[in-house]
């Protein structure tokens, strides 16, 4: 497998979100439609990202539901095309390739199967941290912690 | 025995919230003023006085006066309604103290009670008002307690006795009210300043009365002379021809009457059109200064909208990478496993190579050195360049040379070592990422800026909202009530030119047809006269009716004249006066002396002229001169008075339509004239001033004719609930 091989089959997958998760996306992420009374992010996956952020910052890791309770949305290849967005994001992820369980010089040497497995654990300790990230943002929300003010995800971040 | 007013006080009103105590502004016998900016209570202040005289306010809204008791919710201060919990009071009101003589001393107060029903504060229905009675108190200045006044004529006495109500409207002016005092096409409103003036109503009772005695004289030396037996034919004819000229005399001053009216309403026209059409010149300036503010403050809010919109664009945008905040551990460690990863990789492939070629693997030489045409020719001259010496074909040295040149070759046939090449992959994730990774140590800085940038946006939208607000507050304070200000400029101009062209019609027919017939009549009736005269004295009748007859005409005669120059002569000195107070008004202005110039009408109205130095009369001018003109005549007919003027003036931003040169011709001209002024402006204010007064204002601070000055403050950007006017007193 080539090293571009190796990114399109990373690229190529559409990490999941737990349903009981609809609701607090469509209150932070407006997907070009119209304003809430919430800051907002644009597309899902920015949200994905920022929450993925906030899990793995405050060590939020969550594992999804059951496939059946869990939905997809756009595969990674897609978030911000012509960026280097998802670059940066892979750089994240591979940082901890220790947590996910895998050596980098063994994937050269591993076959097409055990490498498929090391991509879907990466799919899964991303999901995994976005689950959790969303979780907490669900909780502050709920419980009236959010403080409504355009830098609002700038102060989570921070906290 | 002038009023000086020595204090007002207001409770909860507009903007003044608290008791009378925390809003008392202390006055003194010269010139007061309170400065103060577009809504930190100027026409609230003066409102304060309708209220005490009229039971009104100015609506600022509409700029219709409403009886107080129609205010109701508009006028409490909306902190305190705020404040008042349900079915809990409060109180709002004013207080007036001022000193008659130097006996006494009175105090006025004017009160409501509102009682709120309901949660909302600005709704009408949720206050139920009660009007209080209204309070006079009176002491003598040697006591100090006040005692209560019960009798409402006394009351009404004690208001009236601080501004008299007919001389209120030189006392009271309001912005563009000055306008209305004295209106020039009216024949009443100068005849009125007159009468005020001057006895001349006795001089025209006294002319009536002479000219009913002259016309029974008549009737009687005619009836005498019918009973004389001796029928004169001559004479009868003469008084048939005496009453014909009567009735020619009569028609014509019909006529005469006639067109005055069209004169009169011409000249109405015109000088309404004469505040019209500089309001709407001025109008049209302000609208011209405020469309490109509103323009650029819709593309600032816009501006504000779409970066507000923006800010979570910030994470995912190279340029900003706010998501990179915090990773710096991760992008250290990323470098770390690459590292690592490389050199086992090369560990890897050298061991693989060392297995397969031992000797081949290790070479010393950087790639491309010596490059590859040095090499050809150290092959072709089989001689090492590098350490000079010779490499005959065949030799091992021969064999290195080719070995090197060929080292490119054998790379790309180089057989893979591991069955995923993944370098390229970490490599490129590191070099592509650079955009954010490279932001880490700046995102605090870019947040900060970003937030600066905001808060850079929030005050130029409120620096522009501000400005906008003072112009459209200026433009509002030349609107003038019940007229129609749509009416575009054009039309303006055009029914102004009509009107002139009507005036001047009127006045060629009046001066040259009219008036040399009535002229003409009145000679031939006066011969006529002296004819029946001479007729009757040859008709023998007694002396007694003749004399009386002769002796009321010449009476009657002297009467007229004399109310004429009882008349002329107070035109004259007003327009004297008129001319004194103009020049002290212009004088720091840069105005070329002309002259104000009365002249009367056919009709007996005055037109009131400003003439250049050449004589020419000049129209159209600007709404603050017109006003100038008219402020002149004010005071004119105020110092024209024998008597003192005895009352205070109340002036509410009179001179806001002026320049600067003008106001401070005005301070210097109202000492003179009014014992006491009380004067609310802006034009002193300066918002970047320590003292909150710009230039003028602090040589007025200096000038020892003003004897009080307070700045009015408001709270920047407040909520209208926390709106609060609070006051320091400079002087």
């Amino acid at each position: 497998m080539t090293a571009q091989e190796f990114r399109n089959n990373i690229l190529v997958k559409k990490p999941r979100y737990a349903k009981s998760k609809i609701p607090v996306i469509e209150a932070f992420a407006n997907k070009g439609q119209s304003k809430s009374e919430y800051s907002q992010f644009g597309p899902i996956y920015e949200l994905y990202i920022y929450a993925f952020r906030l899990g793995l910052k405050k060590g939020l890791k969550l594992p999804l539901p059951p496939r059946n309770s869990t939905k997809d949305f756009v595969e990674i290849g897609k978030w911000k095309r012509d960026s280097s967005l998802v670059d940066f994001l892979l750089m994240i992820v591979f940082s901890h390739s220790e947590e996910i369980g895998f050596d980098w010089n063994d994937l050269e040497d591993m076959d097409e199967k055990e490498l498929n497995v090391v991509v879907s654990n990466i799919v899964e300790f991303i999901e995994s941290y976005a689950n959790g990230g969303l979780q907490y943002l669900q909780e502050e929300w709920e419980n009236d912690n959010l403080i409504n003010s355009s830098y609002l995800f700038v102060d989570l971040m921070n906290e | 025995m002038a009023s000086i007013i020595n204090s007002i006080s207001f409770k909860n009103f507009f903007n003044y919230y608290g008791d009378f105590e925390d809003n008392t502004y202390k006055l003194e016998e010269g010139i007061n003023i309170i400065v103060a900016d577009n809504g930190a209570g100027k026409s609230k202040f003066f409102n304060a006085f309708l209220w005490l005289f009229y039971d009104q306010i100015l609506d600022s809204d509409t700029k219709q006066k409403i009886n107080i008791k129609n205010a109701g919710v508009k006028i409490i201060s909306d902190k305190a309604k705020n404040e008042t919990a349900v079915n809990d009071y409060l109180t709002c009101g004013v207080c007036v103290e001022y000193t008659s003589g130097t006996r006494y001393k009175y105090q006025i107060i004017k009160s409501f009670t509102a009682t709120r029903l309901d949660e909302n504060i600005t709704d009408e229905n949720s206050w139920q008002f009660v009007m209080n009675e209204l309070e006079v108190n009176r002491t003598e200045l040697v006591l100090h307690k006040y005692k209560p006044v019960y009798d409402e004529n006394e009351k009404k006495k004690i208001i009236d006795k601080l501004i008299m109500p007919a001389f209120r409207q030189y006392s009271f002016l309001q912005g563009e009210e000055v306008d209305d005092i004295i209106d020039f096409s009216k024949k009443e409103s100068i005849e009125k300043a007159v009468e005020n003036l001057t006895d001349i109503k006795k001089y025209e009772q006294i002319h009536k009365l002479l000219e009913e005695f002259k016309e029974k004289a008549f009737k009687d030396v005619q009836k005498q002379i019918k009973a004389n037996d001796s029928q004169n034919e001559r004479f009868n004819n003469a008084v048939e021809e005496k009453e014909k000229i009567e009735q020619a005399l009569e028609q014509e001053q019909l006529k005469l009457k006639q067109f005055n009216e069209t004169l009169a309403n011409a000249e109405a026209e015109k000088n309404e059109l004469d505040k019209l059409y500089a309001n709407a010149e001025k109008r049209k300036e302000f609208d011209d200064k405020l469309k490109p503010l509103r323009k650029r403050l819709r593309e600032k809010q816009e501006e504000f909208e779409t970066f507000l919109d923006r800010i979570n664009n910030r994470f995912f945008d190279g340029n900003f990478a706010w998501i990179a905040l915090g990773f710096e551990q991760e992008v250290e460690k990323f470098r770390e496993l690459n590292d690592e990863f490389i050199e086992k990789r090369y560990e890897k492939k050298a061991l693989k190579n060392v297995e397969e070629n031992p000797n081949e693997y290790f070479h010393f030489l950087p790639e491309n050195s010596p490059d590859s045409v040095s090499l050809q020719n150290m092959i072709d001259d089989e001689h090492c360049y590098v350490c000079n010496r010779e490499a005959k074909e065949g030799t091992p040295e021969y064999k290195n040379l080719v070995k090197l040149k060929n080292r490119t070759k054998d790379k790309q046939s180089e057989k893979p070592f591991v069955k995923n090449d993944l370098k390229n992959f970490f490599g490129d994730l590191q070099i592509n990422a650079q955009p954010f990774y490279n932001k880490l140590d700046g995102i605090k800085d870019s947040i900060i800026k970003t937030k600066e940038k905001e808060v850079e946006l929030k005050d130029s939208i409120e620096r522009l909202k501000k400005r906008i607000k003072s112009l459209e507050d200026d433009r509002n304070s030349i609107m003038i009530a019940g007229h129609d200000q749509d009416q575009s400029a054009k039309d303006v101009i055009s029914s102004y030119n009509g009107a002139v062209r009507r005036i001047s019609s009127a006045e060629n027919k009046i001066n040259d047809i009219i008036i040399p017939k009535i002229n003409q009549l009145k000679k031939d009736l006066k011969l006529i006269n002296e004819e029946v005269k001479s007729l009757n004295k040859s008709n023998n009748i007694p002396d007694g009716y003749n004399e009386n007859y002769e002796v009321l005409s010449d009476l009657e005669e002297a009467a007229s004249k004399a109310k004429d120059k009882v008349f002329d002569g107070m035109i004259n000195l007003l327009e004297e006066h008129a001319n004194i107070h103009f020049k002290n008004l212009i004088k720091n202005n840069d105005l070329s002396g002309g002259i104000l110039k009365f002249e009367k009408n056919p009709n007996g109205s005055i037109n009131f002229n400003y003439l250049d130095s050449k004589g020419n009369s000049v129209y159209g001018s600007s709404e603050g001169f017109q006003r100038m003109k008219k402020f002149s005549v004010v005071m004119a007919i105020i110092s024209a008075n024998n008597a003192e003027y005895n009352y205070p003036l109340l002036a509410d931003a009179p001179i806001s339509a002026f320049g600067e040169g003008f106001t401070e011709g005005f301070f210097e001209a109202i000492g003179d004239v009014f014992p006491q002024s009380i004067v609310l402006v802006k034009e002193l204010y300066k918002q970047e001033d320590d003292m909150k007064i710009n230039e003028l204002g602090k040589r007025l601070l200096k000038d020892e004719r003003v004897k009080t000055m307070y700045v009015n403050h408001v709270p920047e950007n407040a909520e209208q609930i926390e709106l609060v006017t609070t006051k320091t007193k400079l002087k």
